[in-house]
Formats: structure tokens, sequence, C-alpha cells
């Protein structure tokens, strides 16, 4: 089913956009924010120069005692200084956080939007065979591991579509006719063929059928496998 | 030979009324950590204004690692007793 899968990536695709972008707009505004904060913080010496600024204004202030004061007054500014560093640590390493989680959550986000439209794809496109399994031992194909059993004639057909499937091929009703019975190709008949996959579907299709849609339930009777709110009478 | 002992004592005594001893009093300063201090040093004549003095001093003080702040003025030999408590240790230290 082509389209259904092809709108998927398109919308892998938009999302993948919407995750760069967004993670550039991210990275961008918080590294603004940064640089901002970082050129915005008092520098180390702020205090030391005002108490320079001071000292030089003021002509009066030239007696040993109220220079030493002036002197500690500094000091004290620059032991806060100190302080002021390990605040721009605190701060770098919880911008660094925060983006780290902005971008995580723009992915997530991103993922569901994805994974919804995904799911609701796969729930219109019908019965979607994520694997397939031959086993000819237990002579039955395990579809999305259900099992079905199936006659040796059908189980030899299936296997050899399944082996044209895998190197991409696309076999006659002659073709497959010759491959099982072992015959040249010009000395089968078509027609032969075509029974073969029409026993094979005839098999599986009941079977799948009574797996997935019209289920028998034991002793009790059949039920429809279908949720009530999506059937429609028209 | 007495000519030249001549000349040099005249030059002494020409230059020596003209040192009328100049003297200025300076703010200063040292970083990491800040360090301040107020002193009174001598300036050569020729040096007795503000602008001139600061150049003059600042040189001296730099050699030492301190950073010339401002002069607050310029006086005679008659300033000096009044400045020399709060200059301290810097008094005619530099």
């Amino acid at each position: 089913m082509p389209g259904p899968i092809s709108s998927v990536t398109d919308s892998l695709k938009t999302g993948n956009r919407v995750v760069t972008g967004g993670i550039a707009a991210i990275v961008l505004i918080l590294f603004g924010a940064a640089l901002f904060l970082f050129l915005n913080l008092p520098d180390a010496n702020a205090f030391n120069t005002r108490v320079e600024r001071i000292f030089v204004e003021n002509d009066d202030l030239r007696t040993g005692a109220e220079i030493k004061l002036l002197e500690i007054l500094a000091q004290s500014g620059t032991s806060f200084s100190e302080v002021l560093t390990s605040y721009r640590s605190v701060i770098f390493v919880l911008l660094v956080l925060s983006t780290a989680l902005l971008v995580a959550a723009l992915v997530f986000l991103v993922m569901i939007i994805a994974l919804n439209k995904r799911i609701g794809a796969i729930q219109r496109s019908g019965i979607q065979v994520s694997s397939l399994m031959i086993s000819r031992e237990g002579r039955a194909v395990y579809i999305n591991d259900l099992e079905f059993q199936l006659t040796e004639a059908a189980l030899e057909t299936m296997a050899v579509l399944a082996e044209a499937r895998m190197d991409d091929d696309v076999l006659t009703g002659a073709q497959i006719e010759a491959v099982i019975s072992g015959r040249n190709e010009a000395d089968c008949d078509e027609a032969a063929g075509a029974t073969r996959v029409k026993r094979l579907r005839d098999t599986l299709g009941n079977q799948l059928v009574s797996e997935l849609l019209v289920k028998t339930i034991a002793r009790r009777g059949y039920v429809l496998a279908v949720d009530k709110d999506a059937i429609r009478m028209i | 030979m007495t000519k030249v002992i001549a000349a040099t004592l005249v030059a002494l005594a020409l230059a020596g009324p003209a040192n009328a001893e100049c003297y200025a009093d300076y703010k200063a300063k040292k970083d990491d950590p800040l360090q301040l201090h107020y002193g009174v040093a001598q300036v050569s004549d020729g040096n007795c204004s503000k602008k001139a003095a600061a150049g003059e001093l600042a040189p001296r003080l730099a050699a030492d690692g301190w950073t010339l702040l401002n002069i607050l003025s310029t006086f005679g030999p008659e300033g000096l007793a009044e400045r020399k408590a709060s200059a301290g240790a810097y008094f005619l230290r530099y």
C-alpha cells in the first residue's frame, strides 16, 4: 500500500525539519540568554574600581586608618566576586541542563506526533504483515505470530511465493507449477498454477478471516472481531 | 682650572636659590589585592605643576608596582609638616 507509507515518510521528513529547526532555535535562544547573563554579571573588579573612585574623588581620605578601611572594603568585595564566579558556573550548568531538557522535550514531542500519524495509518491500512514465518516441519505459516495450519500443497505454494518475493520476482501460474512439480516450464499449464494459488488463498483466507474478523467462540457461536464504534450501516 | 671651578661654583650658586624645593602629595594603588596609599614625594622644580609632577612621579611609583591615581597638590617645604602624619610610611619615600 504505497499511499499511507509515503505520507508517513513525508510526515517524518517534516518532523525532522521541525526537530532541527527547533533544536537550532532552542540552542540559539539559550546561548543568547547565557551571553546576555554573563556579560551583565558584575566583573570581579567592579568593587575595586568603585572603592578606587571613592579614594580618588575624596581628597580628605588620606589618613592611614581611612585608607586601611577602604582596602578592607575592597577585599570584602573581591571575596564576593569569588561567590559570583561560582554563581556563574552554576548558571552555566543550569542553562546547559535546560537546553538538553528542551531539546529532549522537542524530540519526544515530534516523535509522538510522528508515531500517532503512523499508528493512524496502520489502523486504516488493515492487516499489516510485519512478520511471515513458514514452518515446514509444523506445516504452518506464522503471520504476525498468528499460526495458520496449511496443507502440504498449500505450504509448497506459499514457500515458492515467499522465495520469489525475497528475490523480488513475480511468478506466472506456469512458473509456480514448474517449480513445484519439477517439470519444464513449457510443459506446465497456467491453470494448474492458478489452481494452486486459489487453494492457498482458500485455506489461508478462511483461517485469516476467522482469526481476525469472524471469530468462533467455543460452544457459544460466532462474533465479529470489530470494535462496536467502527461499524456503520449505509 | 680655576676658571672651571669658578664656573661650577657659579652654576651651583645659581642653582641653589632657584631650587625652591617642590613637593607633591599623591594617591596611588596596587591591584590584586587592591592596596591604596597616600604619600608625599619631592619633585624637581621644573615639574612643579600638577601635570608635570604626575609625569615625573608615575614612573618612580611604577618601578615599585604602584599605579599613580592622581596628584592632589604641589607645595613648598612649608606644607610638609601638616602632611607628614597622613602620609605615614609613604612620607618622602618615593
